[in-house]
């Protein structure tokens, strides 16, 4: 079996984590086995076969942990696209069409710079690097972001609708792609975007788990032929356990940070990502 | 013709042809595909369907961005 049970609960554990965690789960999942030693790499069709389960289950958790908002969200676009205007008060469309904004182009370069980067970006080494980039545009996020974290009032949806234009949604959401270099880390980038376009920690983090999930959710639905496929012989037992796995640690994720931002910032992760990334390239010079 | 039409005609060229596109791309594998596309290879029997979704999803927001452009002004109510 390529990938054993005990591997698949750990990397599970560990993608359900790292995918909402601003360190990179893509990173993590690269260096880990290169560290234990495993004969793991994330260009194997069998690894990114797993990686498909466990984002699909990913993407599940954040759409049911948010299911409220999607559906506000869903009936805000029906609204919009049946009166042909975006009404000034109405958030959920608004807010709707940001996301439809931010994930087009996230959604372009992914599908043709995700094999290339892939292919490039493979080793261990560079992960450790790039984890070391992440730690460092973490830190600058907080540094230039355009004000500081203070207690927010009223319904989040509409605090992000009334700050983020459109222009700054496609700049968020085009650095989602950044996600594709193992390393850097998807919600990462976008809430450190989010925090450039003057939303809060915890607005931002809002904004960027509501965009991680049509990326997620369509890059996971996208190559789940190869989960049920001649691909996934062999593997299909462990990804569903690195899949629980990884639903349990994302909701569990999610609900801490959610928490976690209403007063604190990106710090704590920026030194994570430049410790470990520092850590490991050290370790793999050795 | 005034520009906001002109812009919406556009959107809707541009969009058609990028669905029409993204067929293309899913139905004819890679050396059928003419020599000025991207992804067009000689002797790949490859279908680009990852090129495919990206034209078919870039020309669809072409056709919302119309969609809403060409709605006319409403009295009363304010516009994003």
């Amino acid at each position: 079996m390529p990938i054993s049970y005990g591997q698949a609960i750990l990397l599970g554990l560990l993608q359900g984590f790292s995918e909402l965690f601003p360190v990179s789960s893509l990173g993590h999942s690269v260096i880990l086995p290169r560290l234990l030693g495993w004969n793991i790499h994330q260009n194997d069709s069998y690894f990114i076969t797993f990686l498909v389960a466990t984002h699909l289950a990913t993407a599940l958790v954040l759409l049911g942990f948010f299911w409220r908002d999607w559906l506000r969200i869903l009936r805000g676009l029906g609204r919009s696209l049946r009166d042909r205007e975006i009404a000034e008060d109405d958030t959920d469309a608004k807010l709707g069409w940001l996301l439809v904004v931010g994930t087009i182009p996230a959604g372009i370069l992914g599908l043709l710079l995700e094999h290339k980067l892939r292919s490039i970006f493979a080793s261990a080494q560079s992960a450790a690097l790039f984890l070391m980039v992440n730690g460092v545009l973490l830190f600058l996020a907080e540094a230039l972001r355009r004000r500081a974290p203070q207690p927010q009032h009223g319904d989040p949806d509409g605090r992000i609708a009334r700050r983020v234009s459109w222009r700054d949604a496609v700049g968020v959401g085009t650095l989602q792609a950044g996600a594709l270099i193992p390393g850097i880390s998807r919600s990462g980038v976008t809430m450190g975007g989010g925090l450039l376009v003057g939303l809060s920690n915890e607005d931002a983090a809002r904004f960027a788990f509501l965009l991680a999930t049509p990326i997620i959710g369509a890059a996971a639905a996208l190559k789940l032929p190869e989960l049920f496929g001649s691909q996934g012989n062999g593997v299909r037992g462990p990804a569903l356990v690195g899949a629980i796995c990884s639903a349990v640690t994302a909701y569990l994720a999610v609900r801490f940070l959610m928490r976690f931002f209403e007063t604190n910032r990106l710090t704590p992760f920026a030194a994570y990502c430049l410790a470990a990334g520092l850590a490991c390239t050290l370790y793999f010079l050795v | 013709m005034e520009r906001g039409r002109l812009l919406v005609w556009l959107a809707v060229l541009v969009g058609l042809a990028l669905i029409v596109l993204a067929v293309v791309y899913w139905a004819e594998p890679a050396k059928s595909l003419p020599s000025w596309l991207p992804g067009h290879e000689a002797g790949s029997n490859h279908h680009h369907v990852k090129h495919g979704i990206a034209s078919f999803l870039v020309g669809l927001a072409c056709l919302v961005f119309a969609w809403f452009r060409s709605a006319g002004p409403r009295p009363g109510r304010a516009t994003a």
